[in-house]
């Protein structure tokens, strides 16, 4: 890859040569992407195969595991037909793949509507926490971290890092229901269930709902879809952020002995800047690892967090569907979940390449 | 005569630490003249880049303090200057380069974008004129390639990234410039370069130098003057010819001694016997006294006060005080350890 950039060094004019230069250095990074998306192909193959398993690992027959033991042998018979367990299990397979190739998730055993349109709404709910929890974790986690780095072994630096230990240390079941019943029970603050509340008659377009209720002007339903919001994020951010804030202040630590930060004070550059151009930079590397991996974990805690607010998220549809042993549902449910901790890699890696120079696209 | 430019006096910078205080800079004296190079030399551990870092106000506060003196540039004491003032000095009228060029440079943004910064810290220019000005630095100090501005310091090697810095350092057109050891990570050849380029810059911008190095060979090449520093003071004080024909201090003396010579085959290289004295507890009286040939009783008891010598020649050994004694009372005894 390295000669790519020399010709885009060895151009004459100044200012061609840099849009040169930008313009080679756009080509890699488009290449890198191309060639990491294709890396998830042998990946989501894998995915597949592992949750086509999990109906068909089930002990005995899923028809009757499904129906439960006082089915008529017709209802088993139509419910094999129907789920196609009476085809070799590479045929099933095939279909089972084909149909996720055209978006077909299979349909719901209970409502017997197609699951791709079911669990889009449910999607965007976690999504839409998800988000906000990670927005609070990084943004609390970072500058906590940021803070106790710059006031190393000071009052605060111990004060931001116990507060990171407890955040560690505290479950999040636990935290769910201490925040429900001081902010929702005993202050009244704060609503604790659902997403928005039921009397709006809040009419969703992307299920998004911050979203929508700004699409629509409507800032009374955005305050209180946000109010709903509040309690569970904190819930679902706070092992995170407790983890990035001491993540960022290792990090940050150690950057901060390093020679070019000396150098960067050695200009006269700000202490604001030292921090936070020359140290985070490049303390964020490590830290970004850290952002993928709770971001992904954050998916699971996804489910408890939505049971305990009541959230109408992926993981109550698929807690409803395991109580129903809605197979296809429990499938397809855990494949979108797989899917995404997926992409969230995915984008950590291309960030790498954003943040760090010194990374190779063209080596793995 | 030279304005003076850089004075420290009796400066002392200590470091409490969990294990007790490091007198790293215990009471130390230096002047650089305006477009002097000085060569401030000794071993390992003796205090010269805490010297150094003072000057710049990069000593960490804690676990550092300033225990007393000043360090005085065009007659402003520095040790008294709050966080802002600082910042429009270094860079500015003090700027310093380091030993690793290799990891002085912040690796994740573009050499550009890097001097930019230290240009437009303490010029009111836009980009454009200041990505000029950047460009026209780095090809004062024979770097010419085009598109380096967008390049990142991977991308360039140690000798170039040392005239990268120097350009980064020289681009504010700095009063002094502080230089501590920056050729030690380099191989032989791109050293010669790198000081050939310093001692241009010196003369052409007339910018003074203070050189911090161990390697008494760069010193001889560079430098006007010498000072000679052994834990956290200041042992011997001379220019360069004087220091070398006529050295003082039994510590000088050993140091000149442990250069591999040419025309000397020495089966063994010298040596000074002994170690570094731990800078938690120095000796009392003299602090070469545990490994010093000459020493004598007062060397156990007092230490002793830097003797002035002619052509302001100083030496911090009791020796000086004898020989001056006697050559006030004119006598033609030569007790000076050299011979
Ligand atoms: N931050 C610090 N905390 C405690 N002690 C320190 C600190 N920085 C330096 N020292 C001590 O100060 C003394 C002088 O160190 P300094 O770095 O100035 O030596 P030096 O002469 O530059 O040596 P070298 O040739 O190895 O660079 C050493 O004993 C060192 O351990
Ligand atoms: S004062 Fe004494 S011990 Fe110290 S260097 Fe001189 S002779 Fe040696
Ligand atoms: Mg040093």
């Amino acid at each position: 890859m390295l000669p790519l950039f020399q010709i885009g060094s060895t151009g004459q004019g100044s200012i061609g040569e840099t849009a040169v230069f930008q313009r080679k250095v756009g080509e890699i990074v488009f290449a890198y992407t191309v060639r990491r998306l294709l890396m998830l192909i042998p990946v989501l193959i894998g995915m597949s195969i592992i949750t086509f398993s999990i109906v068909h690992a089930i002990p005995g027959d899923p028809a009757r595991a499904i129906l439960g033991d006082k089915a008529t042998p017709e209802a088993v018979e139509k419910i094999r037909t129907h789920l196609g367990l009476d085809q070799p299990l590479y045929i099933q397979y095939f279909e089972y793949v084909k149909g996720l190739l055209q978006g077909d998730l299979g349909e719901s055993l209970i409502t017997q509507r197609p699951i791709a349109e079911e669990i889009g709404p449910y999607l965007a709910g976690t999504m839409e926490l998800a988000l906000l929890a990670m927005g609070i974790a990084i943004f609390f986690g970072m500058n906590l971290g940021i803070l106790s780095a710059w006031r190393h072994n000071s009052a605060v630096d111990y004060t931001a890092m116990v507060i990171a230990l407890i955040g560690v240390s505290m479950p999040v079941f636990w935290l769910g229901l201490m925040e429900q019943w001081v902010f929702a029970q005993e202050l009244g603050w704060l609503p604790s269930n659902g997403r928005i509340d039921p009397r709006l008659g809040f009419e969703p377009i992307t299920h998004f709902y911050l979203l929508d209720s700004l699409i629509k002007g409507d800032f009374y339903a955005f305050n209180d879809a946000f109010n709903h919001m509040i309690l569970p994020a904190v819930a679902l951010g706070t092992i995170p952020m407790a983890i990035i804030a001491r993540m960022t202040r290792s990090s940050m630590l150690e950057v901060m002995r390093s020679d070019y930060v000396r150098t960067a004070r050695a200009k006269g550059v700000s202490e604001f800047l030292v921090i936070y151009k020359h140290t985070l930079k490049n303390a964020f590397i490590p830290i970004l690892t850290v952002f993928g991996l709770q971001m992904g974990l954050l998916l699971g805690g996804a489910v408890l967090t939505e049971t305990i607010f009541s959230w109408p998220g992926v993981g109550q549809y698929l807690v409803d569907a395991i109580n129903n042993r809605d197979y296809p549902v429990i499938q397809s449910g855990i494949l979108i979940i797989a899917t995404l901790f997926v992409l969230i890699n995915l984008i950590v890696d291309l960030l790498y390449a954003a943040v760090d120079p010194r990374i190779q696209y063209g080596k793995e | 005569m030279a304005e003076t430019l850089l004075e420290l006096s009796r400066f002392k910078m200590h470091f409490h630490t969990d294990k007790g205080v490091v007198k790293a800079v215990d009471g130390v004296d230096i002047t650089v003249d305006e477009g002097e190079i000085v060569g401030l030399v000794g071993e390992s551990g003796c205090g010269k880049s805490v010297t150094s870092l003072s000057v710049m106000g990069l000593v960490p506060q804690p676990p550092g303090k300033v225990e007393g003196g000043s360090i005085k540039l065009s007659g402003r004491d520095l040790t008294r200057l709050k966080r802002k003032e600082w910042q429009r000095v270094r860079g500015n009228e003090v700027a310093m380069i380091f030993q690793e060029p290799m990891t002085s440079l912040n690796p994740v943004f573009t050499l550009g974008n890097q001097m930019v910064e230290a240009i437009r810290q303490h010029k009111e220019i836009n980009k454009k004129e200041a990505r000029q000005l950047a460009r026209e630095t780095l090809q004062e100090v024979g770097i010419s390639r085009d598109g380096i501005l967008d390049e990142y310091p991977h991308q360039l090697s140690g000798g170039m990234r040392q005239r990268v810095m120097i350009a980064m350092a020289m681009v504010c057109r700095p009063k002094l410039l502080i230089a501590d050891e920056p050729t030690t990570a380099l191989d032989v050849t791109i050293q010669a370069q790198i000081l050939d380029l310093m001692r241009r810059l010196n003369r052409e911008t007339n910018t003074a130098i203070l050189m911090i190095t161990h390697d008494l060979g760069v010193v001889a090449e560079m430098c006007d003057r010498i000072i000679v520093m052994y834990a956290g003071q200041v042992v011997e004080e001379t220019d360069a010819r004087r220091l070398f024909r006529n050295p003082q201090h039994p510590y000088t003396i050993g140091l000149l001694k442990s250069i591999p010579q040419l025309d000397r085959r020495l089966e063994r290289l010298y040596s000074i016997p002994g170690n570094v004295p731990n800078p938690r507890q120095m000796p009392s009286g003299c602090r070469f006294v545990p490994r010093c040939e000459h020493a004598l009783d007062i060397c156990r008891e007092k230490e002793p006060p830097l003797f002035s010598l002619e052509d302001g020649h100083t030496s911090r050994c009791w020796l000086n005080a004898e020989e001056k004694e006697e050559a006030d009372r004119d006598t033609t005894g030569n007790t000076a350890p050299s011979s």
